[in-house]
């Protein structure tokens, strides 16, 4: 009776603390687990070469959909911009910013050449948690990146601003951003913004891939 | 008689020649008589590398309060700061330490946000950004090739 009692205590135990231990990994998890599918895709051997651009770059998109928050980056980036606003504006810009963001970044991972992801820590302060990790090439250079995540519903957690070498792409485009807007106007944001949609999906036809919407 | 009028006027003479000399030492010193009118907030930052207690903190180039001190907490640098007291801080404001010029000192800029909930007295500034060592980038990319 007393050992049975006994067994009952420890499972209980284990499955607090297993419970406990699964929790302060959450955010590193579905981090890890979402770089881990875009290094599939890009290893897959569906999907390389040029003629799979398009595929492979809209697999890829499809998994930063998942983990980035865009509407949660784009109006941190324009920071005390975004409260004036009208609720059609802030959709179109967190659209505008997407693409922009997708548009530069997405063509860089496509240039993934197996250097190894080190997850080297988690610091998890309520619903913020920044995530540490480390990118190093063949040849040994070490960059450090951290992602930093907030917490959505009571599991989820969405990458909301991303440091490497400890500069911050939010601070980096709410700086732009401010300056533009002070200078001329949102009116000018956003014409440049598309101008540069433009451009960049012109680049790809020029390469001759297909554009990736 | 006569003579105590002219010690008097030196007397005189010398005390507002002290409190000339007190005033600029506060002022030089940057001494707060009176306490330090303002709020105070925390920043984590994974380093601090020159910043200095009494390093300034500014919002677009101008200043809204001083650092009042740096201490180890959690293996990271908790940066104490007093920030004038009709300044408001959002909460998705951004703190990075900046160095004037190439290698002058260092201070806070903080970018400011958009969100609606501010930064209460004695809170938080959880987005931080920390120095940029331009040493180690240059040694990082001159001599990790192997």
């Amino acid at each position: 009776m007393i050992g049975s009692r006994m067994i009952g205590a420890f499972v209980a135990c284990l499955v607090v603390l297993s419970a406990v231990v699964a929790h302060a990994g959450l955010p590193t998890d579905q981090l890890k687990g979402a770089i881990e599918r875009v290094v599939k895709t890009l290893d897959n051997p569906a999907l390389k070469g040029e003629a799979k651009v398009a595929e492979r770059r809209s697999a890829v998109r499809k998994i930063a959909n998942d983990i980035f928050d865009f509407s949660e980056i784009a109006r941190r980036s324009l920071g005390r911009h975004w409260a004036a606003r009208s609720e059609a504006e802030q959709r179109e810009f967190v659209m505008l910013f997407g693409d922009l963001l997708e548009r530069a970044y997405i063509s860089k991972i496509d240039t993934y050449g197996g250097e190894k992801i080190v997850y080297t820590g988690e610091r998890a302060e309520g619903d913020i948690a920044v995530v540490t990790t480390k990118i190093i090439s063949k040849n040994g250079t070490e960059v450090p990146i951290d992602y930093r995540m907030l917490r959505k519903g009571s599991d989820r957690w969405l990458v909301y601003d991303v440091n490497i070498e400890g500069v911050s792409l939010v601070s980096n485009y709410r700086t732009q951003f401010n300056k533009i807007i002070q200078t001329s106007s949102y009116a000018e944001l956003v014409k440049k913004m598309k101008t540069k949609q433009g451009e960049l999906s012109l680049d790809d036809d020029k390469q001759g891939k297909p554009r990736t919407q | 008689m006569r003579r105590s009028g002219l010690d008097v006027a030196v007397g005189v003479f010398l005390l507002i020649g002290l409190l000339a000399l007190g005033w600029l030492s506060v002022r030089l010193g940057r001494v707060e008589l009176l306490g330090n009118p303002g709020y105070s907030v925390i920043a984590d930052f994974p380093s601090v590398g020159g910043l200095k207690p009494g390093s300034s903190i500014e919002i677009a180039g101008v200043e809204i309060g001083r650092v009042d001190g740096i201490s180890l907490h959690d293996f990271q640098a908790r940066v104490v700061m007093t920030i004038k007291p009709h300044v408001k801080l959002q909460e998705d404001a951004i703190a990075s330490i900046k160095t004037r010029g190439l290698i002058g000192e260092k201070y806070i800029k903080i970018n400011p946000g958009g969100s609606e909930k501010l930064i209460k007295p004695n809170g938080k500034i959880t987005e931080v950004e920390p120095p940029v060592d331009i040493e180690e980038l240059i040694s990082k990319y001159v001599f990790g090739k192997v």
